[in-house]
């Protein structure tokens, strides 16, 4: 490449003309590849992969997101597999309308809990241990559903097998050590959203299920944690510590209400929305699971999507381009929710429906692509935080609206998309100083403005002297290019061959 | 564009046959001859009767009082919820429309009209679910619209009720397949769990 000592003028990038441009990889030359890493993709200086390739089972970046995904998936179809046949399940166990929207409500209750703790695993153990312990332990509360047969039976299982919902934590966290944060929206998407089309995959399932019935393995890029810590690479954290870090950040807390109002409402829904058609209607079980199922699985393109928005704004507007897509993304799904409620005809009401989905699932998608950005240090807490809101939110808002007689159900759909509305609100308070936030630009401050004071922040003066923080240095760097455009065209730093663009 | 165009006209036909389907579906229960047949129902043995087992004597015969016998070309015998089994069950809920009524889901026998007294000896089916029922018998015409009816209990729908107990649904071979699947799942996650330990002492020690 010449004379590579990096004068601005001196890079012969984009001479041909023929570099690729799309952003399944990683679009900054501020970001460098690690030429020294044996991978089989590219890898930025913590080995994440910096490219995304969908259809390759790559040792150990993409067979890690398969994994990931999948299991998750299962998870979601475990939990919302009494949703499609409550209209069969109600008349069995002689259930009321309480008892099934307490049922519901249990079903998203149980990971309340289970995503805090598999949060706290993750940054302690990893996601890996914490993904096979819960999957395996979840197993036989799906099975102990056939010794049901009452209302409280009923819930009790629900409730237990809901716990499994944790799997979105692991699968996160561990999207996010695997793969580079740039591309973070999209690997983060694809995956959540892949794994939240089990709640639409089941609703497909468990109906034809019924009918037949009727007539018949590497944690880290580098290895494994255990193996890891022994040999010193990666620092053993204390859970306090990362507690600690995780619930004094504001933005924790308002990422757990949001999300309550993307996440929440689509597992609501998930729960209601194949009753909700089956009995306003007049369709057939069959159908009513054919119509819910689009909403789940409208989860395989929207959430990839949104991660994909959330992205694309970044290249162009850094954080605040973040920000605003999920501001965006998710008051449009509150209010073609509004529209649900009030749709009377089957045909609006399935098209309000998708586009409902579309706005909640994309808004999921475009919440963790900002998340991982949060905190390094505690991001598996600050994800398993932010799962837990889904579920609270969940919980709250089929109690509020579909467990009692004081709604029908098309009035608690459209009460719903006004809180939706109305919790998205505080996205607008999100502000980081080195990348600034919807209304506000960042901060001046040479010191305090940047990417490195905000990530080493996290750790306090004995912890820098034994260098536990430069797993958060390397990440600061990383994520330099969420400063968006004006960052991006500064000049290649010296020494690295930069990457195509 | 001519493809949105083509989307877009076919939806907006859609809706106006969906629209135009409403109009005929006005039909009220309401309109119908009440008490224009005498019905009884009696069940097999006193307290509550348990589905797919216990029977029913239901006899059914025009009213003395009833006026549009004329019309009446079929008789269908349906099994109705007590108002007692529909609360807080929206899904059961009575209206007036009669194509929204789901009051009486539960088909028992369907005969042509006969002058005479009818008689019919129901075995509850095995998927009636627990509640309490009563009896109710639609008159209907030669177009398959109800045109009268008559219930086994009075207006209120408070006597003459019977109690049916559904079935339990559990299986003994379900029971053990489950259990036996959950230890399965315990027992992989132990050897999972062995495995890494072995594995992470070998890593240590080379």
């Amino acid at each position: 490449m010449g004379d590579s000592t990096g004068e601005p003028g001196s890079s012969m990038h984009g001479v041909t003309g023929r570099e690729q441009t799309f952003a399944f990889s990683v679009a900054s030359p501020i970001v460098p590849t690690d030429k020294t890493a044996k991978f089989d993709l590219p890898v930025d200086s913590e080995h994440k992969a910096t490219v995304f390739k969908l259809f390759s089972f790559a040792k150990p970046h993409m067979r890690t997101f398969h994994l990931s995904w999948i299991s998750f998936s299962t998870c979601f179809v475990s939990t919302f597999a009494a949703a499609p046949l409550v209209p069969i399940i109600r008349e069995n166990l002689n259930l009321t309308k309480q008892d099934i929207g307490n049922a519901g409500v249990a079903s998203v209750s149980g990971s309340i809990f289970s995503r805090l703790v598999m949060g706290a695993v993750c940054d302690l153990l990893g996601p890996r241990y914490g993904c096979a312990f819960l999957v395996m332990l979840s197993a036989p509360t799906g099975f102990s559903m056939s010794f049901v047969h009452d209302a409280g039976g009923f819930i009790t299982v629900r409730f237990m097998i809901g716990f499994c919902l944790a799997t979105f934590v692991s699968c996160q966290c561990w999207m996010s050590t695997m793969f580079n944060s740039q591309i973070m929206g999209l690997v983060n998407g694809t995956a959540a959203g892949w794994g939240n089309m089990g709640g639409g995959i089941t609703q497909l399932l468990m109906p034809i299920v019924y009918e037949i019935i009727r007539r018949c393995g590497q944690d880290l890029p580098d290895g494994n944690r255990s193996a890891l810590e022994k040999k010193g690479e990666v620092a053993k954290d204390k859970f306090g510590k990362i507690m600690w870090y995780a619930v004094t950040n504001y933005r924790t807390w308002i990422f757990v209400l949001l999300y309550g109002y993307s996440m929440g409402v689509e597992l609501s829904t998930d729960n209601v929305i194949a009753e909700y058609f089956f009995d306003r209607f007049h369709l057939k079980l069959h159908t009513a699971g054919i119509i819910a199922a689009c909403f789940g699985m409208a989860n395989f393109f929207a959430r990839p999507a949104g991660g994909y928005a959330s992205d694309l704004a970044a290249r162009y507007f850094g954080m605040r381009g973040r920000l605003w897509a999920l501001w965006i993304i998710q008051t449009l799904g509150g209010l073609f929710c509004v529209w649900l409620g009030r749709a009377n005809t089957l045909v609006t009401a399935v098209v309000a429906m998708i586009l409902f989905s579309l706005g909640a699932q994309a808004a999921c998608g475009a919440t963790f692509a900002i998340v991982p950005f949060v905190s390094r240090r505690a991001l598996g807490i600050i994800s398993g935080l932010t799962g837990a809101g889904g579920n609270f939110g969940s919980g709250l808002t089929q109690l509020i609206f579909f467990s009692t007689s004081r709604f029908t159900t098309e009035q608690g759909i459209t009460w719903m998309g006004v809180m939706i509305v109305a919790c998205t609100l505080p996205v607008t308070l999100i502000h980081f100083p080195q990348w600034g936030s919807m209304f506000l630009p960042p901060s001046k401050d040479p010191v305090k403005g940047t990417e490195e004071h905000y990530y080493a922040s996290e750790w306090n003066e004995q912890e820098k002297e034994k260098n536990m923080h430069q797993g958060s240095l390397r990440f600061a760097e990383n994520a330099k290019s969420e400063g968006g455009r004006r960052v991006r065209s500064g000049a290649t730093p010296p020494g690295n061959t930069p990457n195509n663009v | 564009m001519a493809i949105h165009k083509i989307i877009l006209a076919s939806f907006l036909v859609y809706l106006m046959i969906q629209f135009s389907h409403g109009a005929t579906k006005e039909r009220l229960f309401s309109d119908l001859e009440k008490d224009a047949l005498d019905v009884t129902a009696k069940p097999s043995r006193q307290g509550v009767l348990d589905a797919g087992i216990d029977k029913l004597s239901i006899t059914w015969k025009l009213s003395s009082t009833a006026k549009k016998q004329a019309n009446f070309k079929t008789i269908k015998v349906k099994l109705c919820y007590a108002p007692v089994s529909q609360v807080d069950r929206p899904w059961r809920k009575t209206e007036n429309e009669l194509f929204k009524d789901k009051t009486c889901p539960h088909k028992i026998i369907t005969r042509a009209y006969n002058k005479s007294s009818q008689s019919f000896k129901y075995t509850l089916d095995r998927d009636i679910p627990t509640g309490t029922y009563f009896v109710r018998t639609y008159a209907v015409d030669a177009k398959d619209h109800e045109v009268a009816f008559g219930q086994s209990t009075n207006e209120a729908k408070t006597t003459n009720l019977f109690s049916v107990q559904a079935i339990s649904g559990r299986h003994k071979s379900l029971d053990i397949a489950s259990v036996c699947f959950s230890v399965f799942s315990v027992l992989a996650l132990l050897v999972f769990f062995v495995n890494e330990k072995r594995k992470a002492k070998l890593e240590q020690s080379k």
